[in-house]
């Protein structure tokens, strides 16, 4: 067993922007879990991890002048809350940012801040360790949401990767 | 995972050849305003960088600056390096054909031969230094041929070196690298910043600059060696988990995980 799994988070985020969506091919996920893993490459990509091992994100930007970071990670429970009844579907595939991850374990609301008073996504470190606890054979989905330089449509997010236990 | 810094200067060519200066006669621009540059699009541009550290205190995360020289009133930086030769032969070839054409028709006024002459253009010369720019036709902005001294192209800047407070205290490491870039020629200036000492630090850039000059009834590039300042105001910061906002923990994984 290893001790540390990676999880590579690869984002077009000129491509992400315009299409305002992390699918279409603009995020790949990749892992170097030797257990398994499945739909590597896909933004559905299922971990298999082990408890005891630390899990670790890290973004990577194909434009290397993209601004591109990970700005929360929420897995989502099972006793899944209403969406707003406010929400308008929209006809196109946005991903508001505003919208909270239904009855999410919180992993928001570190503080990103630097001394300078900007947000800087990059002082936060992505990992953690798989507790002892987790349920065999069952996937644990999280929402991912990444921070695509600054403004109203720079976080967009999926819900579709998951981490196993076996 | 941080992005790389962008700067591009901006040169008023034609003013600071006239003024023999660059004070005034540059704009910078970088892409770090939304983590704190200031005076982005101006000459006073202090650029941003961002270090962070691990709670051991070793730098997490390298920091690269990039810059990128363009002159206002050129040609566009983003045609392919051969344009102006591609240009130039292209001209030439049709000057040719239109000789031919005009051999064969028998008669040749005068002025028709004063239009082929125009258009063979003006050749400006290295200047006898060394240092300097190929030999090749002049050209306007638009790609032709040109023989009037008003109308001509200049030639990008060139940064020659980067020197000043920043780079002596050893607070970046700025190098020429050579690159399969199209856009700036093939090379680029670029440093690594060392992020553990924060402050405002200047720099000086060298820039070489080309005037066309007549000598000897021939028209001459001679270089113009000129210097602006900007600066790197760095800030460090520690790292924290994402999800303690301290150190590593548990994921927070809940009871029961969604179906799907």
């Amino acid at each position: 067993m290893k001790d540390r799994i990676s999880i590579v988070v690869m984002v077009d985020a000129v491509g992400a922007l315009s299409d305002r969506t992390l699918h279409n091919g603009n995020l790949s996920l990749v892992d170097d879990s030797s257990a398994g893993s499945r739909h590597q490459g896909t933004p559905d990509l299922v971990t298999v991890v082990v408890p005891g091992q630390v899990v670790q994100w890290t973004p990577i930007h194909v434009d290397v002048q993209t601004p591109v970071e990970i700005k929360a990670i929420e897995f989502l429970s099972g006793a899944a809350a209403q969406p707003p009844a406010d929400q308008t579907v929209p006809a196109y595939p946005v991903e508001p940012s505003t919208v909270p991850a239904p009855a999410a374990v919180s992993g928001e609301g570190v503080d990103a801040t630097g001394s300078n008073g900007h947000e800087n996504y990059d002082l936060l470190v992505w990992e953690g360790v798989v507790p002892y606890d987790m349920t065999p054979g069952v996937p644990y989905r999280y929402r991912i949401s990444l921070q695509l330089h600054e403004g109203p449509n720079s976080v967009l997010h999926i819900d579709s990767p998951a981490l196993l236990r076996v | 995972m941080a992005q790389q810094h962008g700067i591009i200067v901006l040169f008023d060519v034609e003013n600071a050849l006239r003024t023999r200066s660059l004070d005034g006669n540059t704009y910078w621009f970088d892409n770090m305003k939304l983590l704190g540059s200031v005076g982005v699009g101006t000459e006073q541009l202090v650029t941003i960088v961002p270090g962070t550290h691990f709670l051991d205190g070793s730098q997490a995360t390298e920091q690269v600056l990039n810059w990128l020289p363009a002159a206002l009133g050129s040609i566009p930086p983003t045609v392919p390096r051969n344009y102006l030769a591609e240009q130039e032969r292209a001209d030439d070839r049709r000057t040719l054909e239109e000789l031919a054409a005009l051999g064969s028709a028998g008669s040749v006024s005068d002025a028709d031969l004063k239009r082929l002459q125009r258009r063979v253009g003006k050749r400006a010369r290295k200047s006898g230094s060394g240092r300097g720019l190929t030999e090749a036709k002049l050209l306007d902005v638009t790609g032709k041929t040109t023989t009037s001294p008003g109308a001509y192209n200049y030639p990008a800047p060139v940064i020659t070196d980067i020197t000043g407070q920043a780079v002596s205290e050893k607070i970046m490491y700025p190098a020429q690298y050579g690159s399969p870039d199209m856009i700036y020629d093939g090379w680029y200036w670029a440093a690594t910043v060392d992020t553990s000492r924060p402050g405002v630090y200047p720099y000086t850039m060298h820039v070489q600059l080309h005037e066309l000059v007549e000598q000897d009834d021939e028209l001459v590039w001679q270089s113009v060696d000129l210097t602006c300042q900007s600066s790197l105001k760095i800030i460090n910061d520690p790292k924290r988990n994402g999800f303690t906002g301290a150190g590593l923990g548990v994921l927070p994984l809940p009871s029961v995980p969604a179906a799907g």
